[in-house]
């Protein structure tokens, strides 16, 4: 439902939703089958340390835990209330969680507006709202953050820890991204599902986040905006960079929109268009760019001016980039142009059939030393704004050892506030040059435009 | 002179009306057919999740007009019935309709079976979330074991269940009893019952034996049992406002809905289960075998006969079996000798065997096994959509 500006209260509340104190889980099953299990389950597994107590009129013991009948039963303040039951239930223990002074109610319950019961969700909300307690969801998947140990919600795992706030309307885009955060190193702050997104708004949630001291980018997944307003006046207030995916563009994508999360799209996608923009956030088209993204605005700090150098020891992964470069407005400047002292200076590290254009060919014979060299002579130098290295595993490149280098000059060169991007095209050696680079806290991508996107956005957030 | 529904005549057509009950859909998708999450079902989920805490979810009014028992006396009472677990309120879909067939079988182990092997098959029925129904007899009757399962068709059965048992050096045969007609389970007329659908049968006598036990229940909480599963249409069973109080629906869909799938479509059978374990006695089980050559319609004109008769717990009518019906009754409250004697009046049976059971696991897919901490907790399988036969 519709709202002009974040609400101080939610705000005020929405710690207990990622860090409470107390967790009453309403719908805890004892069958390991069911969601309402699993949900503890997946609590203590993670080791959360507050309390938790499951709510079941039929249960005794759930997990080894005490069960309460109801709510009421309860001889405890409880921070947040999770409600895991049929849809048919919830007005009750809403009713119930306002009685008990609960400070946050999560429903993952579907079957609200989606299916047509919009009269319902509304109703609940307003009771909600009449009594100041927040209501994230109905339809979701759940909520939580590795810093506290905390995964609340039908998610088999956590993600790593790292600065990204995930927030997204989506359960699965959700759990795709927490998947990616395991294989790939994508580490999050904390990750909320929004559902239906009733009560609680991507504006109240911005506004944690920019308080939150793990979170240095927030990543939104929209299916539909229903508080423009708001979303744009938060925006605006927050200092971190935003990404945002903004789905429903397409005339049945409108309709899916409705038909999974109750969101509706009245406008055009244009009119998104603008809002995003006017609130100072990068709007990107795919998932895949959407990660990418995230990651470098998370990790990396933004890119000052566009003087980028881009060393590669593959002229075609050179190619590939500053075409990509140009497509995306923002082309490349030859070296020469940027620095020309820097031009000459990295000859030293490439062979005479090399190239110090820009991109800088270092060959396909690059040893680890000539890569570390080139990094760092190009990160040294004041009027280069970032750096953008690739590796083409030839026979005698050590693609590990090359990553290695990158980590150390990257460590030696941080407090110069410079992005530094890696592209490993290749096989499995690349794949673990890449962890091995994202666990060192540089985004490091298969593809060439993947790298060129993220240092894009770079650019865009450092205009806002 | 009777119909013989001879071939070929309008009789036989006569026996199609006579015999031929629900037509068997492909789950939910038969028009007409709902799922269990449907929002015809809205108004029994509601209860189902709430009449533990709220008893007051039971039309108090109407329970107090049949009964006498106020409205607050009867609160009290339901809460206790159901915290002291004698009662659970549950539902019988007609499987048949959607879309499963409903198979039974009898379970009898070798002489020579030691406690151990009879506690782990036991406990493996007991937990085996495919046996919706099932219930454990005394050792040393003629059977050990009747159990049933909805599913798709018969190798799902086979493959997903009873091979996974059945080979045990101790099990000396299984007796498949897939079920014809459905016609009185817990003391309530089911679905292919002749007439009487959803009435529930605890006579006077049976009453004043039980409550003589001292067990724990008096003539008003038997009152209450009755009230409510004579209800004389599911607008009556339950308090639709209250319903809707606590659901934010609406009072009058909730009950239009129902009574349309309970009243009019006869598709599902909301009642109160008496746990008579808990009670603290036995069902008298007969197996009963007719000859083979007796006629069709003979066979279905004895069950009806006999399915006058109230004092049957339980009443499965099989087809494609060795067996013909499984009747039971409860054993403290009921003369069982003449029971016997009425079964071997008709010249048709056969055989009559007979086993003692003390203990049921679930209820329509409902635990009962407090003991283990999962008393109601329901777990509705569905296999329709798989081939259980490729299953090791």
């Amino acid at each position: 439902m519709k709202i002009n500006e974040a609400r101080p209260y939610v705000v005020k509340n929405l710690p207990y939703a990622l860090n409470p104190r107390s967790i009453a889980v309403v719908g805890a099953s004892r069958y390991p089958s069911k969601v309402g299990n699993k949900v503890v389950y997946e609590l203590q597994k993670w080791g959360y340390k507050g309390k938790i107590y499951p709510v079941n009129p039929r249960a005794d013991q759930v997990l080894g835990l005490k069960a309460y009948h109801t709510l009421s039963d309860i001889p405890d303040e409880i921070d947040l209330v999770f409600v895991a039951v049929p849809a048919h239930l919830v007005n009750s223990i809403v009713h119930e969680a306002v009685k008990i002074k609960a400070k946050m109610l999560v429903i993952a319950t579907s079957a609200f507006k989606e299916i047509g019961r919009g009269e319902l969700q509304n109703d609940i909300t307003e009771y909600c709202r009449e009594h100041e307690l927040p209501l994230i969801g109905p339809n979701l998947v759940g909520m939580g953050s590795p810093y506290m140990h905390f995964n609340c919600g039908f998610i088999p795992y956590l993600p790593v820890p790292g600065p990204i706030a995930m927030i997204s309307q989506s359960g699965a885009n959700l759990l795709a991204a927490l998947g990616t955060s395991q294989e790939e190193n994508l580490g999050m702050s904390f990750f909320v599902g929004l559902g239906n997104k009733a009560d609680v708004d991507f504006s109240e949630f911005i506004e944690y986040a920019e308080a939150d001291p793990h979170t240095n980018v927030l990543s939104i997944y929209i299916e539909g905006l229903d508080s423009p307003e708001a979303f744009v006046k938060s925006c605006k207030k927050c200092t971190k960079p935003i990404v945002v995916i903004k789905v429903g563009r397409s005339q049945i994508g409108v309709k899916a929109a409705f038909a999974h999360t109750a969101s509706e799209n009245p406008e055009t996608d244009e009119y998104y268009d603008s809002i995003i923009k006017e609130a100072g956030a990068i709007r990107v088209t795919t998932w895949q760019e959407f990660l990418d993204v995230s990651l470098a605005l998370g990790y990396q700090p933004t890119l000052k001016g566009d003087n980028v150098v881009m060393i590669t020891n593959g002229g075609g992964a050179g190619l590939l980039s500053c075409d990509h470069f140009e497509r995306l407005g923002m082309p490349l400047h030859e070296l020469k142009d940027i620095s020309p002292l820097l031009a000459a200076r990295i000859r030293a590290y490439m062979p005479m059939f090399g190239s110090p254009l820009n991109p800088v060919d270092i060959s396909g014979t690059a040893s680890v030393i000539q890569y570390k060299g080139a990094f760092q002579q190009a990160l040294r130098d004041p009027k280069v704004d970032g750096v953008l290295g690739a590796i083409c595993p030839t026979a005698v490149t050590d693609v590990l050892g090359v990553a290695k280098a990158a980590i150390e000059v990257y460590e030696s060169t941080k407090e110069l506030g410079k992005p530094f991007l890696m592209i490993c095209q290749g096989g499995a050696e690349c794949a673990e040059a890449i962890k091995l680079l994202r666990e060192h806290g540089i985004p490091a991508y298969k593809t060439a435009e993947q790298a060129v996107n993220a240092m894009v956005a770079l650019r865009k957030a450092a205009k806002k | 002179m009777a119909k013989l529904y001879k071939v070929g005549t309008p009789e036989q057509q006569e026996y199609l009306h006579d015999y031929n009950f629900a037509p068997k859909g492909y789950a939910f998708f038969e028009p007409g057919i709902y799922g269990n999450d449907a929002k015809e079902f809205v108004a029994f989920n509601i209860a189902k999740s709430f009449y533990q805490v709220y008893p007051e979810v039971f039309n108090l009014a109407y329970i107090e007009k049949s009964t006498g028992i106020k409205s607050e006396e009867a609160k009290k009472r339901l809460k206790r019935l159901y915290d002291e677990k004698y009662m659970m309120l549950v539902k019988n879909s007609c499987v048949g309709v959607m879309g499963f067939g409903l198979y039974y079988w009898v379970v009898k182990l070798k002489k020579g079976t030691t406690p151990e092997q009879r506690k782990e098959l036991t406990d493996w029925f007991q937990e085996n979330d495919q046996i919706c129904t099932g219930y454990m007899m005394e050792e040393g009757g003629d059977f050990d074991y009747y159990n049933g399962n909805h599913m798709r068709n018969l190798d799902n059965l086979i493959y997903g269940v009873l091979d996974k048992f059945r080979f045990r050096e101790y099990v000396e045969y299984v007796h498949l009893t897939p079920v014809r007609r459905l016609i009185r389970e817990s003391s309530v007329n089911q679905f292919d019952a002749k007439k009487d659908f959803r009435h529930y049968f605890f006579a006077k006598e049976a009453v004043k034996k039980a409550v003589a036990l001292k067990k724990g229940m008096d003539e008003k909480d038997f009152a209450l049992l009755e009230a409510i599963n004579n209800a004389p249409s599911a607008a009556e069973m339950f308090d639709y406002d209250v319903l809707a109080k606590l659901s934010g629906l609406d009072a009058t869909e909730m009950k239009k809905d129902l009574v349309h799938i309970v009243d009019e479509t006869k598709t599902v059978i909301p009642m109160v289960y008496l746990d008579y374990r808990r009670l603290g006695i036995k069902q008298r089980f007969f197996l009963v075998s007719l000859f083979e050559n007796t006629q069709s319609y003979r066979s279905e004109q004895i069950a009806d006969e006999l399915a006058e008769d109230p004092r049957f717990v339980n009443f499965f009518d099989f087809g494609d079996a060795h067996h013909n019906y499984m009747l039971s009754i409860y054993d403290e409250l009921t003369d069982a000798e003449d029971i016997r004697q009425k079964l071997l009046g008709y010249a048709e049976v056969k055989e009559v065997k007979e086993a003692l059971s003390p203990r049921q696991f679930r209820r329509w897919t409902a635990r009962l096994d407090a003991e283990n901490g999962l008393y109601e907790e329901c777990v509705f399988t569905d296999d329709v959509l798989l081939d259980r036969s490729e299953e090791k």
